[in-house]
Parts: structure tokens; C-alpha cells; sequence
């Protein structure tokens, strides 16, 4: 049975589970050889709330010496290796097949007043909400300043119910910022990309949870994928063979987290495909490394995400 | 005080609101000092005096005083020690050390529940501020398996340290806590060694506690905590580098303890172990002693710019194939924003209270607390909340009104990164300062070892004195003086402890020295180079000098031109000064030479060789002996202590030269008879052996190459400058003829100074190296064929040959000179590629690169 996405609407309100296949492929080629390399990958899907993972594969080439598995702090699966013989190229790819569950992001039962959820994050102890309690706080890569924290207040200041305060911030930021992927570049900070107004996903996501923890809400940063080929009838959403990020809500105890997208100014739905998740960009960098030698290294990464129907 | 009345240490002033350690309020002598009363009695103001000087002489002689770059303003011993100590008497410091046990032990339970179950926070006792708001809360931290000892006990916090004050009445408080990797352990090391030495009858008269037990303790601690060959683990002490002001005790404390000293270069994770890289391969090291920050130990999942740490580490200690002492992630326990909490801390995990309270301290994140502070302002200090750093904290009292207006604005937009801390009015001790006994502020830093719930105070501590209390306030090595504190008993101490003698386990001798860091070797290798060098150039420039002060004046200028050109062409003086006619040059050379013997500015010359040379043992200094660095101390401040007023003289310079070379033949000596023959030594032959060949073939192709007439000055010059002259003349007595001064220094191998002798030992000592796989980029014994190559040559030179010459000129000395000249680059090449291959910089991967990752 082929459970697509043809009841998907634009806010992801309802719909049927999807499985996916995602194969991301990451290619490293050295001007000079290396001698040694330790890596860590951040890039491997777990099964929470709305996702279920099947199967996931990590292949490495060359063979590496030593590899490990742990789960760190924010419950990301992470994988490192390390390869001691000389070589001039290093592949990583990392196959996963898993579901998006129909249930994910259905609009919350209850819809508390922003205000309240912020009073009870301001005393997470009394108010049971320990495990949320840091994503209100500064992280290495996301702060902000009293400009940023006006312009979440458009949104909030006349709107009580916290979802669609949330909304309409994600698509503010998708209209007044432009997506342009020269303006910035990995290590630009939340302050820098708003005084731009453009920038890539990761900064518009990062841009937003600064928005949110402005006002003292919890909001957190997750890493994944876009649907590759858009269901008949809808157009390709910016970000599709990539790598993409956004950005996730806590909406309170019974909501739980509602992930936002401010690339695509869109709830998060059938078409996204999370793997990590952390406080910013830091948290669940999907690969990072030491290398010995390797010269001016030539870098490669390609993400494919097809429907996988033939698996049930 | 009347100048003539007896020196006592009961008679200076005090001060009445704070605590003396010596004094009471009455003017009484506090129990334990008698003996130290007595002895400055009978010693008098000469007495200290001569004591203070003793102990200069003994700590400089340490090497303790050593720096390397002349500008460099700070001392790498930050403080002098006092000739007076300061005793605690046992009564007193029973129920401190008590409550430093608490205290410690407390501490790890903190951790461990911040670092695991958050007990604490989730029953509301400590604030979760404290960790989330806090920016050294790396998230790695948390999970991290925990070092084992033998009996399974989990622990985070094995050393700590705490710095105490002590109120008017005597109460001890504690200013704040060391977690991480307390400094100060090697310098207190140092005092006690030190003061042992010169007052060994007082230490002996006041019964003062050893601190070597606690060392013991430590080093038996440390060796529990290995994963594997708990008998006799390797333990590797991981230092900052020779730049950090902790390099100089951390390569003390290596040495007493008979641990490795290891820079993060030093290191490699390699087949899920961590590896000391030596000239022999990988060696494992079971036990980690790190005294670089948390966050610097793994560029891989911590700081990506850390040259400090290891990349990998993490994944060893989640292997548990090694123990980090302390824990990575021990810096939370030291955050001040804790200490307010401690006491509920107590009572929450014990049901206790806390016997050694802390001085007043408020967390600022509270509200309440803010408005009191900042309604107090003045009277407190500011400190981050988080981090314990090197900056003195905020005095609000010595603001003036601006800053005390923007530090209120700072708080009150960010209290909860601020703690205030009440100011202490501190306590004092005597100290013998202008020639008086007086009293002097001081800071006592303590320190604990703990296996499970047994945890040993050191029985004493750190102490840095001052004359205010302000100047003690800022980083661990403020203050003016160090002071050994003595915690004196009743009775005899029991027992003598070293740490000499192995504890019980069975050790196997050891000859091979396989286990030099391959760093080591390197800086041993350059050490070898740069002390030829600055012998050869010392040399060349004193043999030159005293051609212009000699005897034979008119005779001795006929050399000048060939030494200059000698001197320009090994870098003592610039190209453009070869001059073919002597002349107009004259005036100029005069004051020219001596000048260039205290010059820094040309590349090449005896000061940059020298400088170099101290570089380089700097960086080995834990591989010397306390002899040899002395020597080489010596060399460093004479290199330092400012040239004469008058540049043009002669005299000074060639004192000068004089004083070098003969610091330079005594390191020298030093080396052939004290050094095993292992690895390091051999190095630092290598070294040795190629500059000598090296200097020898550019003094004879400057020398002897031109001919010109008469040669017989020229010969002698060059037989001064190659320490030959008393070889040659009792072979030769006075027939100085060039073709026997080259067999002598270039085809005779009994002369130590010949190229023949310096090629064939450069053979000896590569055979002798060990033949370690290389990477790719070293052929193997490419380095060896080099030499052999060179010494085959030299077996053919027909001597009648060399000395031919043509049109001026010795051209079969010149190309012979020129083969070898040319040929030792490569030699030297071929060494590093072997063995200093693990300098092949290293480069972050992103997996992200330019407009990466983008969407």
C-alpha cells in the first residue's frame, strides 16, 4: 500500500505516513594523501515522536580502523571513526529507510496562551518541564538583542495562542528574509543574518529560535532532510537534495514539540525528514573531523530522498 | 621598633582586625612558633638576610628563574620564597582538614549528581541556571564513563585544591574551590625541598608534618586508576607547554613523581588507545594527569582549536582504555556560583552540615540576593558566576563612580553570570622585608587527594603573601612572596617518607630509552646545533678580537679579511663586511666586532644561535640535569644582562666570549659524562656532530681555500678557533704549514674536532638508532646512506692534493668542502623525515565547506 502524500496540506495538519529512503553521501578528495583521520557523524536517524526508523547503514571508505557508536546528550545517534592508513579520499554514506508517521504535527489538542508556557518555564522545577528548561537559554551559536526580540513580539504581542503566534513568526521570516546562499556562511552568527535579512536554512532557523527564547519560550534545532520530488501537482521546496534544518517549538506538556520551517514558511509535515536535534547548529554538525595532511581537500555531498513504497 | 633592640617576631605591629598568624591580639606567640622565635633571636637581621639569599641561590639554581626572551616581563617562577615560614600547630588545623574533607568529598558528590541524576536540581536545592546559563557546560561532558580504581570505586575529582582565608577571630573560610587541575602543587613542592634544605634543624625542632606521604599517596592514587598494569601503569603528566606559567612545576612535579611530561603533540590516539609517540613506536599510557582546561583536551569533539589536548580523547575515555585525572568535565565543581549552595548541598546528600563554611557569597541570579548586593555594593567583589579564570575580580570599592554605574547596569541586565563575594579583610604572617620583621597579607591554597571517601589533605599549602590583600585577589600567581607553611606538632613526626624507594611491586630494569617522544628527540637534536654553533661562532669572534688587541698587531691584520669572511659567511656578520683590503676598513671593524658579540638583530648570529639553544632546552628541561641547566640558565641571563655603555670596546667582549666558552666546554662535558648513552643523548650528538662538520667546512673554505702569504696566522687562527692549537704544536711544535692543519681537521679521525671524527660518530649514532617504520615520505636509512657516502669520500682524499693550489686558490680543498658542505642538508633532512615526522600539521574537517551545507 502506497501511503503518500496526497492528503498533505500546506499546514501539514493531517496526513498518512510516508516512508522514505535517504542515502546522504559525503566525498572528501585530498590534494595530499592523509596519514590519519578521526571523524564524528552526527547523521543517523532515530525513531521519536512521528518518526520510525526501519534500518540505518553507515558505510565508510576506506575501511576504518576503529568505529563507535554512542548516543549523546540530546539523544542523537553519533558515530566515530578513525582511519590510520595513508589514503587520498574518504567517502561516507549513510543509508536510512524510516517512516513519517501521519500522526506528526497534527495541530495540538490544547493551545495554551504563550504567556502562561513562558511563566512556567521561568520555574521549569515547579512546573515539571526540567527536560525543556535549557532550550530557553543562550547556546554558543544563538543569542540575541532587544531588536531581535521586537520583532518576535509582532507576533506575539496581539496573538494569545501560542501555535499560531509561532506561525505567523515563521512566516514572517520566510517573507522578510531573503534565501541567498552567498550572504552567509557557516559560522555566521544569529545577530549578523538579521541584520542581513537573508541567508540559508540555518540561519532562518537559527534565527527563529533566537526569535522564540527571546521571549522565553523553549526552542531547539533540528537537522534533516527534504522530500526530494514534490507530490504531483506541488512545486519543489527550496532545500530538496540537501542537507536542511528548522526549527522546533515546545508548545507544553501536552503538545510537545511542533517543528517549524522558516526556509519554506511552512508547519513541518510529510516532506521533512528529521535526524538530529540540539540546542543550534553545534549540537548536530553532521560530520566533523581531524585530519593529518590532506592537503587542499575537495569536498562532496549529495542527499538523495526517494519514496520507498516497495518495502511494504 | 628601636634599631638596637634584639630581633624578635614578637615584638612587629599588628593589625587588630586581622587574624596574625604568629600573634595573637595580646602580643602572644602563637603555639608552634616558638622554635622559629628562637632562631631569629639567635640569627639575627644577618641571619635572614644570609637565609633569604641562600634561598634565592637554591631556587635559581633550580632553574626556577629562567626566561628565555628578555622582554618577557613575567618571571616563569612568579614569586620569590620568604626565609621565614608560617606554621599552623596541629590543633588548629585538625578541624580544618576535616572540614576539607567534607568539603572534597562533597564536592565529587556534586559533580557526580550534576554530571548524572540532578538530584539536586530536581529537588530545588541548586538552581538549574547553574548549568544551563553556564557557557563551560559542554554537553559532552555529561555520560562520560567514570575512571575505575582497583576496588571499583567511581571517581571525577582526584586532586583538588582550596583556597582558604581566615577571619579576625581566626575561623577559616574558603575563597574558592580548584577542581580541575589546581596549580600551585609543583612550586609548593619546590618551597618545602627548598626550606628543608636550609632550615632543616628548625623543620626538625617544630616537628613539621612531611608532605611526601601525600605525594606518595598521590602517585599510588594515580597508578589505582589504571585500566590495565596496575603494578606499573605509564602515567603521563599533560602540560600546557614551556609557555604556560604552570610548565615550570609541571615538568618539577614529573620528575618527583617519575611520570612521563607530555605536550598534546607528544600524544596520538591510535587503535582505540592513547599513545605516547616516542622514537620506538606507540607506547600506551594508562593514566592521563591533565593540567590543560576541559575544554581544550579534544580539538575532535570539544574545542576544534586546541592545540593542547589530544584528537580523540573522548573516544578513549568512552572506551575506558584510559583514566583522565581530573575528569574531563571536573571544571563544573569549581564554578563560584556553587559554593552559596554547598551547604544545602550537604544537608541534601547527607544530612549534614557543612563544617568549613565559605566566605559570604551570593549567587546573583537570584533576585533577592541581587537587590541585597546591590544595595551593599561596595562591599563586594564581582566574579563570574561560571568560570574560574586568570583576571583579578571586580573590586566595586576601588571603582570610581562611572565604572561602579556600568558594573550596576552589567548585573542587573545579567545577574545570574555574576557571583559577589563578600571582602575579606584576610589575615596575615610575619615577613622579613627591608631588612624588618613585618606583616604581610597571605593566601593559603590546600590541597586534597581522595580515593573514594579517604581523602588527604596535604598537610600544609601554597602560600603567596602581599603587602595589601588586594594584590593577592587576582590570578594564582599574584602576590609578592611564597611562603612554606609548616603545620607543626606536638611531637616528633613519625617515620621519614621519599619517594625514592618503588613502593613493593616488582620493577624490571630498564636500559633501552625506546620511549623518547620523538619531540624530545627533536629539541634535543637542535639543542646539539645551536650549542656547536654558539661555540663555533663564540670561537671564530675571539680568535678574531685578539688578531686586533695582539701582540703581533701588524701581522695579525693580515688574517683579518679571511676571519671576517668566515664570520660573514656562518651569519656572525653581515655579507657586504668581506672586505678584500684591509685599510679604511680597519676603524670600522673595531668597534663593528665587539658590537656584534651582544647584537640580536642579525639572523645567524652567536645571540640568535644562543637563544635558540635555550629555546630548545627549555623545551627539554625535565631531560636535563639540574647541573646542566644550570650551566644553560647562566648562558641565558648572560644573554640577557644588558651589553656594555660603551659598544666599541674590546675588553667586555671578549670577556664576554670568554665566560660563554667556557659554559658552553662545561654543558659539553656535562653531557659526554653524565648522559646515558640512550636515544636522547644520541640526538643530541647528531646535533652536535653535523653543526661541527658544518662550521669547520665554512671556517676552512672562508680560511684556507684563498691562498695568500704568509699563511702561517692565518693557520694558527684557525687551529684557535677549532681548539686544536695545543694538538697541532705537540706534533708539529712550530712549523705551522697548511697541508698538516687540514689533515688535522678535516682526514685525522682521533681528533674530536676533525670532519673525518664528526662523520664517522654521525654514523655510529644513526646505526644506533632505533629503525621505527616510517611513513612513505623517508626512504628507509636514507639517512644512513647519506653519511656513508660522505665518510667514503673523505677515506679517498689525497692530502698533497688538498693542499695544491692554483691561481690563489685550493680548488681540490674547495670542492671536497663544497661535496660535504652540500651533503649534510640532506643528512640532516633525512633525520627529520624519520624521526620528527609527527610535526605534519593536522586540519579541521567541516563536512562543510564554503556555502556548504546550504538550503
Amino acid at each position: 500500500m502506497n501511503l503518500s502524500s496526497e492528503n498533505t496540506n500546506d499546514q501539514g495538519e493531517y496526513s498518512a505516513s510516508t516512508r522514505y529512503r535517504v542515502l546522504h553521501r559525503t566525498a572528501y578528495s585530498y590534494s595530499t594523501p592523509v596519514a590519519m583521520c578521526q571523524n564524528q557523524l552526527k547523521m543517523t536517524p532515530r525513531s521519536r515522536m512521528g518518526v520510525e526508523l526501519h534500518a540505518s547503514e553507515v558505510r565508510i571508505s576506506p575501511c576504518p580502523d576503529s568505529s563507535r557508536i554512542h548516543t549523546d546528550y540530546f539523544g542523537n545517534e553519533v558515530t566515530t571513526f578513525a582511519i590510520e592508513a595513508l589514503h587520498d579520499e574518504l567517502v561516507v554514506e549513510v543509508e536510512s529507510d524510516l517512516t513519517i508517521l501521519g500522526s506528526r504535527n497534527a495541530q495540538p489538542e490544547s493551545d495554551p496562551s504563550w504567556e502562561e508556557l513562558v511563566a512556567d518555564l521561568k520555574t521549569p522545577v515547579r512546573a515539571g518541564m526540567l527536560e525543556v528548561g535549557e532550550f530557553t537559554y543562550p547556546s554558543p551559536r544563538i543569542d540575541w538583542n532587544d531588536e531581535i526580540r521586537s520583532y518576535a513580539l509582532a507576533s506575539f504581542s496581539t496573538e494569545a495562542s501560542l501555535a499560531k503566534a509561532a506561525l505567523d513568526l515563521t512566516q514572517r521570516i520566510f517573507r522578510d528574509f531573503k534565501y541567498d546562499t552567498t550572504a552567509t556562511h557557516v559560522g555566521t552568527s544569529v545577530r549578523e543574518a538579521f541584520q542581513l535579512k537573508a541567508g540559508v536554512c540555518q540561519d532562518f532557523a537559527q534565527l527563529q529560535i533566537a526569535c522564540l527564547r527571546s521571549l522565553g519560550l523553549a526552542a531547539s534545532y533540528v537537522s534533516g532532510y527534504l522530500r526530494t520530488m514534490p507530490p504531483p501537482g506541488k512545486t519543489k521546496l527550496i532545500g530538496a537534495d540537501e542537507s536542511h534544518a528548522w526549527c522546533s517549538i515546545y508548545t507544553g506538556k501536552q503538545g510537545g514539540w511542533l517543528d517549524l520551517d522558516p526556509t519554506n514558511g511552512c508547519i513541518v509535515g510529510q516532506d521533512h525528514i528529521p535526524i538530529c536535534f540540539g540546542r543550534d547548529y553545534l549540537d548536530v554538525s553532521p560530520m566533523c573531523g581531524v585530519a593529518v595532511g590532506g592537503g587542499d581537500p575537495r569536498l562532496s555531498i549529495s542527499v538523495d530522498v526517494s519514496e520507498n513504497p516497495s518495502l511494504y | 621598633m628601636d634599631a638596637k633592640s634584639p630581633l624578635s617576631l614578637t615584638t612587629y605591629p599588628i593589625s587588630s582586625e586581622q587574624f596574625d598568624a604568629c600573634l595573637s591580639n595580646t602580643q602572644d606567640i602563637r603555639p608552634g612558633w616558638a622554635p622559629l622565635n628562637e632562631w631569629v633571636k639567635s640569627v639575627g637581621a644577618s641571619g635572614l638576610s644570609a637565609c633569604e639569599k641562600q634561598l634565592q641561590r637554591l631556587i635559581r639554581d633550580n632553574g626556577a628563574t629562567f626566561t628565555v626572551e628578555e622582554d618577557q616581563e613575567q618571571q616563569v617562577r612568579p614569586w620569590k620564597l620568604a626565609p621565614l615560614p608560617m606554621v599552623i600547630d596541629a590543633d588548629a588545623w585538625t578541624p580544618l582538614e576535616r572540614g576539607l574533607q567534607q568539603r572534597t568529598r562533597l564536592l565529587e558528590a556534586v559533580l557526580s549528581d550534576l554530571l548524572g541524576d540532578q538530584t539536586l536540581i530536581r529537588d530545588g536545592v541548586v538552581p538549574p541556571d547553574l548549568l544551563w546559563a553556564n557557557p563551560a557546560f559542554a554537553r559532552d561532558f555529561v555520560g562520560l564513563p567514570v575512571a575505575t580504581d582497583s576496588q571499583d570505586r567511581r571517581q571525577r575529582l582526584e586532586i583538588t585544591g582550596t583556597d582558604l582565608t581566615r577571619t579576625s577571630r581566626g575561623q577559616w573560610l574558603v575563597v574558592g574551590d580548584r577542581t580541575r587541575a589546581p596549580s600551585g602543587l609543583g612550586y609548593l613542592l619546590e618551597n618545602r625541598i627548598t626550606t628543608s634544605q636550609v632550615h632543616s634543624q628548625l623543620v626538625r625542632q617544630c616537628n613539621v608534618r612531611r608532605v611526601a606521604r601525600f605525594f606518595l599517596k598521590l602517585r599510588s592514587r594515580l597508578q589505582d586508576l589504571a585500566p590495565r598494569m596496575r603494578g606499573n601503569p605509564r602515567i603521563a603528566l599533560l602540560t600546557p607547554g614551556p609557555k604556560s606559567y604552570r610548565y615550570f612545576e609541571d615538568a618539577y612535579l614529573a620528575r618527583y613523581l617519575g611520570f612521563t611530561l607530555v605536550q598534546g603533540s607528544d600524544l596520538a590516539v591510535r587503535g582505540e588507545r592513547l599513545n605516547l609517540k616516542t622514537l620506538g613506536g606507540l607506547l600506551p599510557v594508562e593514566v592521563l594527569w591533565r593540567h590543560v582546561s576541559d575544554r581544550k583536551c579534544d580539538p575532535l569533539e570539544l574545542d576544534p582549536t586546541s592545540r593542547e589536548g589530544v584528537t580523540g580523547l573522548l573516544r578513549t575515555v568512552r572506551d575506558q582504555s584510559v583514566s583522565i585525572v581530573n575528569a574531563i568535565g571536573s571544571e563544573l565543581a569549581q564554578m563560584p556560583a556553587l559554593a552559596p549552595f554547598l551547604p544545602a548541598a550537604a544537608k541534601h546528600f547527607w544530612g549534614e552540615e557543612l563544617d568549613l563554611p565559605n566566605a559570604e557569597t551570593y549567587w546573583c541570579g537570584n533576585e533577592q540576593k541581587l537587590s541585597h548586593v546591590l544595595a551593599n555594593f561596595e562591599e563586594f567583589l564581582l566574579r563570574d558566576a561560571f568560570v574560574v579564570d586568570r583576571e583579578s575580580p571586580i573590586d566595586v570599592r576601588a571603582l570610581p563612580l562611572d565604572q561602579q554605574a556600568y558594573w550596576r547596569a552589567r548585573l542587573s541586565e545579567n545577574p545570574q553570570s555574576f557571583v559577589a563575594q563578600r571582602r575579606e579583610q584576610g589575615w596575615t604572617t610575619p615577613v622579613w622585608e627591608g631588612e624588618q620583621v613585618t606583616t604581610w597579607n597571605v593566601s593559603l591554597r590546600t590541597f586534597q587527594v581522595a580515593a573514594g571517601e579517604d581523602v588527604d589533605v596535604l598537610p600544609g599549602g601554597l602560600a603567596r603573601v602581599g603587602p595589601t590583600q588586594d594584590c593577592l585577589l587576582g590570578s594564582p600567581v599574584s602576590g609578592h612572596l611564597t611562603v612554606d607553611c609548616w603545620i607543626a606538632d606536638d611531637c616528633p613526626t613519625s617515620g621519614a617518607i621519599t619517594l625514592l624507594p618503588a613502593p613493593d611491586a616488582a620493577i624490571e630494569p630498564q636500559r633501552g630509552g625506546d620511549d623518547l617522544p620523538s619531540r624530545v628527540a627533536e629539541h634535543l637534536f637542535w639543542l646539539g646545533r645551536y650549542l656547536e654553533r654558539s661555540e663555533a661562532i663564540a670561537r671564530l669572534l675571539r680568535t678574531t678580537l685578539k688578531c686586533l688587541v695582539g701582540e703581533e698587531f701588524e701581522l695579525g691584520q693580515s688574517s683579518l679579511p679571511r676571519l671576517t669572511a668566515a664570520l660573514a659567511s656562518i651569519g656572525q656578520l653581515p655579507p657586504d663586511c668581506v672586505i678584500e683590503g684591509l685599510g679604511e676598513a680597519y676603524p670600522s671593524l673595531e668597534s663593528m666586532l665587539p658590537a656584534s658579540v651582544f647584537s640580536k638583530d642579525q639572523p645567524g648570529s652567536l645571540q640568535q644561535a644562543l637563544r635558540s639553544m635555550v629555546y630548545n632546552a627549555s623545551a627539554v628541561r625535565d631531560r636535563l640535569s639540574i647541573d646542566g641547566y644550570r650551566i644553560l640558565r647562566q648562558t641565558a641571563e648572560e644573554l640577557n644582562s644588558p651589553p656594555p655603555v660603551s659598544g666599541g670596546v674590546l675588553g667586555p667582549a671578549l670577556e664576554r666570549l670568554n665566560q660563554l666558552i667556557t659554559d658552553l666546554l662545561a654543558f659539553s662535558g656535562l653531557t659526554s659524562e653524565s648522559m646515558t648513552r640512550t636515544y636522547g643523548w644520541r640526538f643530541l650528538q647528531l646535533g652536535r656532530r653535523i653543526e661541527r662538520t658544518h662550521q669547520t667546512v665554512e671556517l676552512l673554505s672562508a680560511s684556507l681555500v684563498p691562498v695568500s702569504e704568509p699563511e702561517r696566522l692565518i693557520c694558527e687562527a684557525v687551529l684557535e678557533s677549532t681548539d686544536s692549537v695545543m694538538t697541532y704544536h705537540a706534533r708539529y711544535m712550530n712549523l705551522v704549514r697548511p697541508q698538516l692543519v687540514l689533515d688535522l681537521l678535516v682526514c685525522d679521525d682521533t681528533n674530536p674536532r676533525s670532519i673525518l671524527y664528526q662523520l664517522k660518530r654521525i654514523d655510529d649514532a644513526i646505526s644506533r638508532l632505533p629503525r621505527a617504520p616510517a611513513p612513505a615520505s623517508a626512504g628507509p636509512d636514507e639517512d644512513q646512506e647519506s653519511s656513508r657516502l660522505l665518510i667514503e669520500h673523505l677515506g679517498q682524499v689525497n692530502l698533497d692534493a688538498l693542499d695544491a693550489a692554483m691561481n690563489g686558490r685550493r680548488e681540490a680543498l674547495s670542492q671536497l668542502l663544497q661535496f660535504i658542505g652540500s651533503g649534510l642538508p640532506d643528512l640532516s633532512d633525512a633525520i627529520a623525515a624519520q624521526f620528527f615526522f609527527h610535526t605534519n600539521p593536522s586540519q579541521a574537517l567541516t563536512g562543510a565547506s564554503g556555502d556548504e551545507f546550504v538550503i
